[in-house]
């Protein structure tokens, strides 16, 4: 008797040295093998003439530049921020849409008359998305005392000229706290709901419902990859402007 | 708390492990892809500058270089204007000249031819003149033949 089975962790293969080597960690490799010898290959072979790869991906790139030299108003943050943004969503990105690929997921072996996958999407590991969310969380914070100062910077959430002055401090500090979770759980949640979509879809109509619903996921994918990466960059632009003085 | 980070199969040495990873994405992806893309994009930048700037620079040479020109034959015009009135002036003095000297040369003839003529009917009216007086002795010995006879 077939029965859905859904993991909400990912499944641990062995340990290396302490470290346990799961599903998702293996597939991280494997993103990165993937995006680094792109990068390795598309960089080595630039031309001055541009194919319309090159050309495309030179505008992408100088397009995203751009809109991040616009939203940070600053040149200088804007260089220096640049690949922090643009590897977040080009790495979730490329996490989330080789979910699609044939074989992750699929390929594995059963345990206790299971399908334990070799292969899960990175993104559907709260272990990766939260590193993320802690790199881009301790980024924006780190950011904002470096650029304001370390007392102009706790002023705005450590407020003790007025009560209701206070209150919105120690709301500001939550909120930024809970950026962690909503970073991590956002990522996290979307792409492992659309894997369970996808999974109960084809359980159900294993041969027309699971396409349509994969090219949504797909495209649910892009957007979270770029939600990543906007958020990080807005939490920035928040992070660097300056306390608001008195609003009585 | 225990309970949900087991539920998630949360673990720091994963997330630490995930966060290195991103890293070396991160790391690779700014020397391999994002620094020579501004690298091309940059000089692809300069390049284009560099030709918009050439192209100003040769309009302006060949915007001077038809002013030149067009002044370099407005003033061969005029030199050529001038060269025409000389020559002209030249040749009319020099027609002048001729005719004066031919006249002259023309008068200096008539009056050799005259000279020379008048000369030669002296001559001949002095010949003629001895003529005349000869054939007068001859009549009059004649006429002393005669009359002795």
């Amino acid at each position: 008797m077939k029965t859905i089975h859904v993991d909400l962790k990912a499944a641990v293969l062995g340990h290396v040295f302490g470290l346990p080597i799961t599903n998702s960690l293996l597939m991280t490799w494997v993103v990165m093998a993937i995006l680094i010898l792109f990068a390795f290959f598309f960089g080595r072979n630039l031309k001055m003439v541009p194919g319309k790869l090159q050309a495309g991906i030179e505008m992408a790139i100088s397009g995203a530049y751009d809109y991040i030299a616009v939203t940070l108003e600053n040149d200088t943050l804007a260089k220096r921020f640049f690949p922090l943004i643009a590897s977040i969503f080009l790495f979730v990105f490329a996490s989330n849409e080789l979910e699609f690929f044939p074989g992750v997921g699929s390929i594995g072996f059963f345990q206790n008359g299971v399908l334990t996958p070799i292969l899960r999407a990175p993104t559907a590991d709260l272990n990766l998305t939260l590193a993320l969310a802690f790199i881009s969380f301790f980024t924006i914070e780190i950011t904002g005392l470096a650029t304001l100062g370390l007392f102009n910077y706790t002023s705005k959430y450590v407020n003790l000229k007025s009560p209701v002055g206070f209150a919105v401090g120690i709301i500001e500090l939550i909120s930024n706290l809970g950026r962690l979770i909503s970073f991590s759980f956002r990522l996290f949640g979307n792409i492992f709901a659309g894997e369970v979509m996808i999974l109960v879809a084809s359980f159900f109509l294993p041969y027309f419902l699971p396409v349509p619903l994969m090219a949504f996921e797909m495209f649910v994918g892009l957007i979270q990859a770029i939600v990543f990466a906007m958020l990080t960059l807005f939490f920035i632009k928040l992070a660097i402007a300056q306390p608001h003085e008195s609003h009585h | 708390m225990q309970a949900l980070f087991q539920a998630f199969g949360l673990n720091g040495s994963l997330i630490l492990a995930q966060a290195v990873n991103f890293g070396i994405v991160l790391f690779a992806l700014t020397y391999f892809l994002y620094k020579p893309i501004n690298k091309v994009l940059e000089a692809r930048q300069n390049k284009v500058a560099q030709g918009v700037e050439d192209a100003e620079r040769a309009a302006e040479k060949l915007a001077q270089a038809d002013t030149m020109a067009s002044e370099k034959v407005s003033t061969a015009e005029t030199e050529a204007e001038g060269i025409m009135t000389s020559a002209r002036e030249t040749a009319a003095a020099e027609r002048a000249r001729i005719l004066k000297e031919a006249e002259l040369r023309a008068a200096n003839v008539a009056a050799d031819a005259e000279a020379r003529a008048h000369e030669a009917s002296e001559k001949m009216f002095r010949e003629s003149e001895k003529e005349v007086a000869r054939l007068a002795m001859l009549a009059a010995e004649k006429i002393l033949k005669k009359s002795s006879v």
